[in-house]
């Protein structure tokens, strides 16, 4: 590997579009062969996936845009997912061997570099710690792991081996949220003393996932693996053998964020939730934790719910509360917006130094009112009785934008974060210490509402 | 004489206009129970058209009007997709869950119904993914006589604004998928092959197929 293989460009869309235009024809005789395979050992790094299902086409989709990346192996028990993985990847000009069993794989392919392992939660600790006793880098999605324990024995692998462990906490290498925690909380304090926080993941109800009638695996085959049949195999995540539930497949990702943002961990949790809609899913289909977070400006108290009955309520977003102002953040720019307490210093400044931009002016402003679009105007009686101000309400707060985009994947910054790491020592964005305690965080919800009471946490709960 | 002539040109044309309105019949599309999970992603795209609320309208087709491509062979300029196989195009199933739909490789990428014979085609309806709020890019679909689309050629949609695809720009709006697929009308377009090309999506740079159904009569 060297250095310079960073400053290769990565194609736009529209210039891969127009390439691949041109070379359609020759794209039917030759794979995809715009990246991946046109790097040379010296420059490549060597990757193999592990698990091909939902969460690893997400990543695969990511990470055939990093250029200098060269997938050697895909690896899944379902032969559904691995021929999809498989066949994606040589699209792209990779050769890949598939793989069944992970341990074949490793022994196979000796010269796999890094593996990223997208499998259910229950089976991380297993893939996560035998890759790297194998010497690769590895990339894991989050939640780290469905027990506090098998988390711990990731770090400890990672610090006996020497290897890379990053966790699937992406939003932690997105640069709206970095420019957010560093620049408007950090360095320019537009939120002042920061009293609570709030954030939420709202989502429509769904189907359980099913699989096609000649695509289902034995039952020796999933027995094997560690599954009790096809269906739990399709929704592991909503049974306590193999995962946490929805606060850890979507609340894992705002939890995380409450840590990073706060650069604390909880002292105490209390929690309600229950499996009350779902008929054939275990886990609670809807939890509420209430966090205290203690800080040395002081207490900040967290609360943070997850649904999965409805969509309504606001889609999914952080939210962090202070006496000068107010940060909404999500993935979606829709939902992220800065708000201005009118007690505070004027923020005309930042908007100078382009830290943030005027009001309804960012990336999650809406589109400009055209002129037959524009209402108009009234006739007016006077004022109702109804429209005077009633002098108790707070001031409206005035919204401001931030004018940092991700124009990426959103998981592609935190591969990247990752592969930087590999070649050249950038720290990592989250390191398995940082993700153990956001597991122990994370896991604290289910543990609070099974005991009903509120649990306290110890500064030594969250290291290992 | 001539106030009685008029008279009877007025009771001829009120007649031919009830005989063709008896002619028309609405377009019956059985629809796949809606997909969608997960939370919407935010999609950028100049041309994207605002989601309508509340189902689509439905239209009118001569009566006889029928699905002519159910059953009938598929090819694409993708003969081996990542996953699926071309067949589920006008296999009649539109669920949208795995082992439905087919994925083809990256950049534009078509796929062509084979109906038989020439036939005229009232309406196009094509679902490529609709368990994700995702738009695809550069939608063309065109019918033709000529399994080559070298002539005849007649355009019915086509949202590439920007020419990606050099097949010429087009502009339709961009469309989010939903479960009800996108209807184009055709409005009496001869062919005997539908082509659907796109290029990619708002998710990834794949391309799906769950459906495609091409009524109109032979």
């Amino acid at each position: 590997m060297s250095d310079t293989s960073l400053k290769s460009s990565v194609l736009t869309r529209r210039d891969f579009i127009a390439t691949g235009a041109k070379l359609s024809a020759a794209v039917l005789a030759a794979p995809y062969i715009m990246r991946g395979q046109a790097a040379t050992r010296g420059d490549a790094i060597n990757v193999a996936l592990i698990g091909c299902g939902e969460q690893g086409r997400v990543l695969l989709n990511a990470a055939i845009k990093i250029p200098n990346l060269r997938f050697r192996a895909v690896c899944d028990i379902w032969p559904y997912n691995r021929t999809y993985g498989e066949r994606l990847l040589k699209k792209f000009g990779h050769d890949v061997r598939p793989f069944e069993d992970y341990r074949e794989m490793l022994s196979a392919v000796p010269d796999i570099d890094a593996v990223i392992v997208a499998t259910p939660d229950f089976v991380h600790a297993e893939h996560t710690n035998a890759a790297l006793r194998a010497g690769k880098h590895v990339y894991c999605e989050k939640l780290m792991a469905h027990t506090v324990e098998a988390a711990r024995s990731m770090v400890l692998t990672a610090r006996e081996t020497g290897k890379l462990l990053q966790i699937g906490h992406q939003r932690r290498s997105n640069p709206r949220y970095l420019h957010a925690k560093e620049k408007l909380i950090k360095d320019a304090r537009l939120l002042g003393r920061i009293t609570n926080a709030s954030g939420q993941w709202n989502r429509a109800v769904s189907d359980d996932l099913g699989a096609p009638a000649n695509h289902v695996l034995s039952e020796a085959k999933l027995n094997q693996y560690g599954y009790a049949n096809m269906h739990e195999f399709r929704n592991w995540r909503w049974f306590k053998r193999y995962a946490g539930g929805p606060i850890s497949d979507l609340g894992a990702h705002q939890i995380d964020i409450f840590n990073w943002v706060l650069g604390s961990n909880p002292r105490s949790i209390i929690a309600g939730g229950g499996a009350d809609y779902y008929t054939t899913h275990e886990w609670y289909d809807n939890a509420t934790a209430i966090y205290e977070y203690p800080t040395p400006e002081g207490l900040v108290r967290a609360t943070y719910g997850v649904l999965t009955t409805t969509s309504a309520g606001g889609g999914y977003h952080e939210y962090f509360m202070g006496d000068e102002g107010a940060l909404k953040i999500s993935e979606n720019p829709k939902y992220t917006k800065l708000y201005r307490e009118a007690r505070a210093p004027e923020w005309d400044q930042w908007v100078e130094k382009g830290l943030i931009a005027k009001p309804e002016s960012g990336e999650g402003a809406p589109p400009p009112v055209k002129a037959w679009e524009k209402p108009r105007a009234k006739l007016s009686t006077g004022p109702a009785r109804g429209s005077v101000v009633d002098v108790r309400e707070t001031a409206e707060l005035s919204a401001w934008d931030i004018p940092v985009t991700l124009d990426k994947a959103i998981h592609q910054p935190h591969l990247e974060n990752f592969f930087d790491a590999i070649r050249h020592g950038t720290p990592l964005n989250c390191p398995a210490e940082s993700a153990f305690a956001t597991a122990v965080t994370v896991l604290g919800v289910n543990r609070a509402i099974a005991a009903q009471k509120m649990l306290t946490f110890a500064p030594e709960d969250f290291v290992v | 004489m001539i106030r009685s002539l008029l008279a009877f040109a007025v009771v001829l044309s009120a007649l031919g206009s009830a005989a063709v309105a008896q002619d028309k019949v609405p377009l019956k599309i059985d629809l796949p129970k809606p997909l969608f999970v997960g939370t919407p992603r935010p999609l950028q795209l100049a041309n994207l058209e605002k989601p309508r609320s509340g189902r689509r309208p439905e239209i009118m087709v001569p009566a006889g009007t029928v699905n002519l491509s159910k059953g009938q062979p598929v090819t694409s300029s993708d003969p081996l997709p990542v996953i699926g196989e071309l067949t589920y195009i006008t296999d009649g199933d539109k669920a949208g869950t795995e082992g439905t739909y087919v994925e083809l490789g990256p950049g534009t990428q078509w796929v062509q119904v084979d109906l038989g014979d020439s036939a005229t085609v009232e309406a196009i309806v094509v679902w490529h993914f609709h368990s994700q709020a995702r738009a695809y890019h550069d939608v063309i679909v065109q019918v033709s006589d000529d399994e080559e689309f070298n002539s005849g050629v007649k355009t019915l949609y086509n949202n590439d604004d920007d020419n990606s695809s050099a097949l010429g720009a087009g502009k339709d709006p961009a469309y989010i998928e939903t479960f009800e697929g996108r209807l184009i009308e055709a409005k009496g377009a001869k062919g005997r092959y539908v082509r659907l090309y796109s290029n990619g999506n708002t998710s990834d740079e794949l391309n799906h197929y769950i459906e495609v159904e091409v009524y109109g009569r032979k």
